[in-house]
C-alpha cells in the first residue's frame, strides 16, 4: 500500500505549532488498529480523481470481497466518521458481494480542499465527487447506503445519477426533513445568545480548540459511541475516540461544506423532501432509522407517501439510536443483505414487492436466495453467518 | 421489560407525568425492575410503592417553590434541599417500602473515593431505603458540603457516573432532555449533534440548554406543569407506538414484542381489535389526571396570580432584591453554616457515642458523655430545631384561634393544600353584599355563583379569561387609601413568602375582584399589624367566609324543590349535588369542633334529600 501522505497548505504559524496534535500518520495508524479486527481481507487506496475540487483530489478507499461478480455495494459515512466506523457491517456484507467503504471528500484520510460556501454548490461539488470516484472504480451499477450526512448525499447522488443506483439504502438520513417554522420560542435570552454565537461556528469546533484534549473530550461526552464498538474492540476501546479525534482534528474541509448545506443547527437548506420528486420512481429505496433517534422521523411518512407508487421500505430498528448500523448492527447487516438481494432477485422492484404486503412470498424468496449463496460460497464464516440466517427468517 | 428514569433534578416532574401514563395504561410494564438515579430514584420508588402522585407533585411544587422564593434561588445557603427531600420522603414512603422496593427498585450512586457506578437494590429497613435516595440525590455544593453517608461510605448523586442506568437490552430509558432515549421530548430547533453524559444522550439544542439550565433551578410552576404533561404525552406517544396499550385480547402483542424484540413485532398485532382501538383512542385523548393538575393549577395561580408576585415580577422589585442581597446574605451564610455546623457536630457526636458505646459497653462513660452533651450544647442542640419550634407555635396559635373562631375552621379544612398557615383574605373593589342581594333576585346567577366558588379551590380555569384584566384591578388597589398601609406591612411580611393562593373573579359591574390569601401569622405573632387591623382581617374573614355557607345553604334548598319539576336543572343539580357532597365532607369533619352542629346536621338532611332526586331526574 502506496503512503500517500495528503499535502495541505498550512500557513506557516499551524506548521510551526501543531496545538492539535493531529498527523495523518497517527489517523492512519488508528484506522488500522481498528480495521484488524476484520475477519475479511480489506484492500485500502488512494483514488485519485483529479481536480474536482481542489487541484488534485484523493479519496481514500477501502474495499473487500472485490472478485465477486455480484453488484457491490457503497458505504458512505456520516458527518465527523470515516470507514473505519463500519469495522462491524463489513465483514458481513462482504460476505455476499464486494464493498466499497470511501472517506468522503474532505473527511478521514482524503483530501480536504475548500468547498464553496454555496449550499448548493458545496453539496454539487461532494456529488461531484463521488460521481468521479465512481467513474475511476469503472462501477456500472451499485447499491448505495449512506448514513446520516452520507444518506443526504446518497440521495442527493441518486437524484443525478440515477442510472447508476442499483439500490437506495439510507440509514437514519439527515437532512430530509423541512425546518418547521419555529414559533415564537420561549427560550430565555442568555439561551438566544448562545445560538446566535454558535451558528457561525463549524459543528465540531470545540474538538479542534480543545487540541491536545480533543480526544478526552470525545471520550467525554460520547462514550456511548465508544462503547457500541466495544465488543469487537474488546480491551482497546481507547482507539475509536483517537480515531474520531484523528478524523475531526485536522482542517475541517468537509465539516465546512456540511456547515454551508446546512442552517439553523443542523436543518438542511435544501431538504430532501422538497425535491423529491426529482428522485427516479425507479430506484427503489430501503430506509432504516432507530426507534431512539433524534433524527426527525415524521418525515419518513411524507416520504412513503411520495413514492407511493415505487417500492420504499421505511424500517424502524427498535433500540438502536441515531447510529442504526452499530447499535443493532446485526439487524442492521440483516436488512442490507435482504434489500440487496431482493434487487439482484427482482431486476426492478415495485410497491408491490414491499416486504410487509406480501411478506410470506419475499421470506421465501430471500431464504431461497440464501440457499443458493450457501452453495456458491465457500468460506466457513459465510456459511456461519447464512444458516444463522435462513434460521432467523 | 425495565425502566429506567434519568436523573434531572427538578425536571424530574417529566417523570411523574411518565409514571402517570404507564400506571393508567400500561401497568403491566411496572411489573418488572425500576432503575433511576438522583430524583429518577425516588420517582421510581413512589412509583413502585403506589404512591399518590398527586402528593408526589405537589411535594416537588413545594420544593421547587421555596428554592424560587429566595433571591440566590436554591443556591442560598439556608435552602437545604436534602433536608426538604428527607422531610416529605418521610412523610410519604409507606412503612413497608423497603420490603415493597427491594430487588425491583435499582439506585444509581456515585462512590466518593473512587467516582465509581454503585447500584444498588437490596434495603434492609425502611431508613435505608431513604439514605440510598437521599445519597443518590446529593449534589455537591449545592446540596451540601460533605456526602451523606450510606452502608458507612459517602456517595454523591448517581449522575455523575451513570445518569440513566440500564439493566439490561429491553430496559425503557425516560429522559426529560431530548436525545436518544425511549421516551423522552423530540425537539424540532436542531437536527445535529448530540452529547452523551454520564449514559444520558442529550441532543444540543436550544430547548435542551435551557432544559439544562432547570436542573438546579427550578423553572415556575407553569414550565413544570408543561413539563408534566409532556412527560405525559411522550409515554402516551411511546406505548402507541409500540402497540403497549394494555387491553385484554392484545396483551399477547406485548409478549412477542419482548421475545423477539427486533424485527417482526408488529406484525401480531391486530389493527382491527376494537378493544385496542378505543383504548388507545380514550388514552389519545385523556389528559393528565385531575388530581395531578389541580396542584399545578393552585401553584400556578399562587405564583402568578398574586397581587404581591406581580410586584415582584417587577424588574424594579428584582433590583431591589438583588440589591438588598449583600444584606442579607451574611446574615443568611451565618445562620446555615451555624446550624449546618452544629448539625454536622451533632451527627459526629452521636457517631462517638455510638462507637464507644459499642467498644466500651460500659454504662458510667456513656452517662459521663451524655452528661457532657446536656451540659454543654443544649442550646446547641436546640437551634436546628428552632424553625420547628416556630412552625408548632404557629400551629398552636391556629388552634386557639380555631377555638375563638370556629367559622374560620371551616376555611381551614376547605383548602388541604394551606393547612400550614393562618388566612387572612382581604378584599378589594365593589361590596360583597351587593353581590348576594343580586343572587338572591336572580336564581341561576345564583347557582352559577355558586358553583364558581366551590370551583376556585380546584379548577381556576374558567378564570384565566377574566385574569387579562390585571391592569384593572391595581387601579382598583391604588385608589384605596386605607389598604395602603396594611399593604407595606403585608409587603414587608410576605418578602419571602410567596401568596398562598389567590383568584380573580368578574362581578356584575365588570371590575375584577382580587382576592389574595398569603401568610400574616408571623406578623400577627410579630405585632406588624396593629390590634384594629387584625381585627379588621377577622372581619373580612368572616364577610367573605359566611358568603360561600350562606349561598350553599339557599341553594340547596332552592335547588332541591326546583329539581322535582324540571328536568332542565339537571346539569345544575348534578354539579350541586358534587357540591353538596363537598359540603357534607366537611360538616362531618367539623362537627366535633363545631358549636354550630345542629346547621351542619339539618344541612346533612338536605343533602340527603337532593341525592335521590337528583338520581330520579337523571332516570327520567
Amino acid at each position: 500500500m502506496a503512503n500517500h501522505e495528503i499535502v495541505r497548505s498550512k500557513s506557516w504559524f499551524w506548521e510551526w505549532f501543531n496545538w492539535s496534535g493531529s498527523s495523518s500518520t497517527m489517523l492512519r495508524a488508528a484506522e488500522k488498529k481498528i480495521l484488524s479486527c476484520l475477519r475479511t481481507a480489506y484492500r485500502g487506496w488512494y483514488v485519485d480523481i483529479g481536480p474536482v475540487v481542489g487541484t488534485s483530489d484523493k479519496i481514500w478507499t477501502i474495499s473487500l470481497n472485490e472478485e465477486s461478480p455480484k453488484t457491490p455495494i457503497v458505504l458512505l459515512h456520516g458527518l465527523g466518521a470515516g470507514v473505519a466506523l463500519w469495522c462491524l457491517n463489513l465483514d458481513a456484507l462482504a460476505s455476499y458481494r464486494p464493498v466499497y467503504a470511501i472517506d468522503i471528500l474532505g473527511f478521514g484520510r482524503s483530501s480536504r480542499p475548500a468547498f464553496s460556501n454555496e449550499a448548493q454548490e458545496a453539496e454539487s461539488q461532494l456529488v461531484r465527487s463521488i460521481e468521479e470516484w465512481r467513474r475511476e472504480m469503472q462501477l456500472e451499477k451499485f447499491v448505495l447506503l449512506g448514513h446520516s450526512m452520507g444518506g443526504f448525499l446518497a440521495a442527493s447522488y441518486s437524484m443525478q445519477y440515477p442510472e447508476r443506483i442499483k439500490h437506495l439504502i439510507l440509514a437514519d438520513p439527515w437532512g430530509f426533513p423541512e425546518r418547521p417554522v419555529e414559533r415564537i420560542s420561549r427560550a430565555p435570552m442568555w439561551v438566544k445568545v448562545i445560538a446566535y454565537i454558535m451558528e457561525p461556528l463549524n459543528p465540531l469546533w470545540p474538538v479542534r480548540v480543545a487540541g491536545p484534549f480533543g480526544q478526552w473530550l470525545i471520550e467525554k461526552t460520547r462514550p456511548d459511541i465508544v462503547k457500541k464498538f466495544s465488543p469487537v474492540l474488546k480491551d482497546d476501546t481507547a482507539v475509536i475516540s483517537q480515531y474520531l479525534h484523528q478524523c475531526n482534528a485536522q482542517t475541517p474541509s468537509g465539516e465546512s461544506a456540511f456547515h454551508a448545506m446546512m442552517q439553523h443547527f443542523g436543518w438542511a437548506k435544501n431538504p430532501i423532501v422538497r425535491r423529491m420528486d426529482k428522485l427516479s420512481p425507479e430506484i427503489p429505496i430501503t430506509l432504516l432509522y432507530g426507534s431512539r433517534s433524534w433524527v426527525d422521523n415524521s418525515s419518513w411518512e411524507t416520504l412513503k407517501q411520495a413514492r407511493s407508487s415505487s417500492y420504499i421500505n421505511v424500517q424502524a430498528i427498535t433500540g438502536a439510536g441515531h447510529h442504526v448500523y452499530a447499535d443493532k448492527s446485526e439487524i442492521f447487516n440483516k436488512y442490507v443483505l435482504e434489500a440487496c438481494n431482493l434487487s439482484d432477485s427482482i431486476p426492478h422492484l415495485t410497491v408491490s414487492d414491499i416486504r410487509s404486503n406480501i411478506k410470506t412470498i419475499n421470506e421465501q424468496q430471500i431464504s431461497l436466495i440464501l440457499a443458493n449463496e450457501e452453495v456458491e460460497s465457500k468460506a466457513v464464516q459465510e456459511q456461519e453467518l447464512n444458516t444463522s440466517q435462513t434460521r432467523s427468517s | 421489560m425495565n425502566l429506567s428514569f434519568a436523573g434531572c433534578g427538578f425536571l424530574g416532574i417529566y417523570h411523574v407525568g411518565v409514571a402517570v401514563c404507564f400506571k393508567k395504561y400500561a401497568p403491566h410494564l411496572l411489573l418488572d425492575k425500576i432503575s433511576g438515579a438522583s430524583f429518577g430514584a425516588i420517582a421510581a420508588c413512589c412509583l413502585l410503592c403506589d404512591l399518590p402522585l398527586g402528593e408526589f407533585t405537589s411535594n416537588i411544587l413545594r420544593v421547587a417553590r421555596e428554592a424560587r422564593q429566595r433571591t440566590l434561588g436554591p443556591f442560598s445557603p439556608s435552602f437545604n434541599v436534602q433536608e426538604l427531600l428527607l422531610e416529605s420522603l418521610q412523610e410519604h414512603v409507606p412503612n413497608d417500602a423497603h420490603i415493597r422496593v427491594s430487588g425491583k427498585l435499582h439506585i444509581s450512586l456515585t462512590r466518593v473515593y473512587d467516582g465509581k457506578n454503585i447500584i444498588v437494590s437490596q434495603f434492609s429497613s425502611r431508613e435505608d431505603l431513604l439514605q440510598a435516595l437521599l445519597a443518590s440525590a446529593f449534589v455537591p455544593v449545592f446540596s451540601g458540603i460533605l456526602p451523606p453517608r450510606y452502608h458507612g461510605i459517602r456517595y454523591i448523586d448517581g449522575g455523575f457516573s451513570d445518569n440513566l442506568p440500564t439493566l439490561d437490552e429491553n430496559t425503557i430509558t425516560v429522559s426529560p432532555f431530548c436525545g436518544e432515549s425511549d421516551i423522552c421530548p423530540r425537539d424540532v430547533s436542531s437536527q445535529l449533534f448530540h452529547v452523551n453524559l454520564s449514559n444520558t444522550s442529550i441532543e444540543l439544542s436550544r430547548q435542551n440548554i435551557y432544559r439544562f439550565a432547570r436542573i438546579l433551578f427550578p423553572p415556575n410552576p407553569e414550565m413544570l406543569s408543561n413539563i408534566c404533561k409532556q412527560g405525559f404525552d411522550d409515554a402516551l406517544r411511546f406505548l402507541h407506538r409500540n402497540n403497549l396499550l394494555n387491553c385484554t385480547r392484545c396483551l399477547a402483542v406485548q409478549s412477542t414484542f419482548v421475545v423477539s424484540e427486533t424485527l417482526d413485532d408488529n406484525m401480531d398485532y391486530d389493527p382491527e381489535c376494537l378493544e385496542c382501538k378505543m383504548h388507545r383512542q380514550e388514552a389519545l385523548v385523556s389528559n393528565l389526571p385531575e388530581t395531578v393538575m389541580t396542584i399545578f393549577q393552585d401553584a400556578i395561580d399562587s405564583a402568578n396570580k398574586g397581587i404581591i408576585n406581580w410586584l415582584f415580577k417587577h424588574r424594579s422589585v428584582k433590583l431591589l432584591s438583588l440589591l438588598s442581597l449583600p444584606c442579607i446574605l451574611p446574615a443568611d451564610v451565618m445562620y446555615a453554616t451555624f446550624t449546618n455546623l452544629i448539625g454536622n457536630k451533632i451527627e459526629s457526636y452521636t457517631l462517638e457515642y455510638n462507637i464507644i458505646g459499642n467498644i466500651l459497653h460500659t454504662s458510667p462513660q456513656m452517662i459521663s458523655c451524655g452528661r457532657h452533651n446536656m451540659t454543654s450544647s443544649w442550646f446547641i442542640l436546640n437551634v436546628p430545631k428552632l424553625r420547628r419550634n416556630l412552625l408548632e407555635l404557629r400551629t398552636f396559635f391556629l388552634d386557639q384561634l380555631r377555638m375563638l373562631f370556629p367559622k374560620i375552621n371551616i376555611y381551614y379544612q376547605q383548602m388541604p393544600q394551606t393547612i400550614k398557615c393562618e388566612l387572612d383574605i382581604t378584599e378589594y373593589g365593589s361590596n360583597i353584599y351587593d353581590m348576594e342581594e343580586a343572587a338572591k333576585t336572580d336564581n341561576l346567577y345564583k347557582n352559577k355563583k355558586n358553583l364558581n366558588l366551590t370551583l376556585q379551590y380546584n379548577k381556576l380555569q374558567p378564570w384565566k379569561e377574566h385574569s387579562s384584566n390585571t391592569s384593572n384591578c391595581v387601579i382598583n388597589m391604588s385608589n384605596l387609601s386605607t389598604v395602603d398601609d396594611t399593604f407595606e406591612n403585608i409587603l414587608q411580611v410576605t418578602s419571602d413568602q410567596e401568596a398562598v393562593m389567590a383568584y380573580y373573579y368578574m362581578d356584575d359591574n365588570n371590575k375584577v375582584q382580587v382576592t389574595e390569601i398569603f401568610d400574616v401569622t408571623d406578623s400577627e405573632s410579630h405585632a406588624m399589624l396593629s390590634l384594629d387591623e387584625i381585627e379588621n382581617n377577622t372581619k373580612l374573614q368572616f364577610d367573605e367566609w359566611d358568603e360561600p355557607t350562606w349561598l350553599s345553604q339557599h341553594t340547596l334548598n332552592d335547588a332541591v324543590t326546583e329539581s322535582l319539576y324540571t328536568d332542565a336543572n339537571q346539569q345544575n343539580l348534578e354539579n350541586l349535588s358534587e357540591m353538596s357532597l363537598e359540603d357534607d365532607i366537611l360538616g362531618v369533619l367539623n362537627i366535633s369542633s363545631d358549636p354550630e352542629s345542629e346547621w351542619e346536621i339539618s344541612r346533612n338532611i338536605q343533602t340527603r334529600v337532593s341525592t335521590p332526586s337528583n338520581f330520579q331526574s337523571e332516570v327520567n
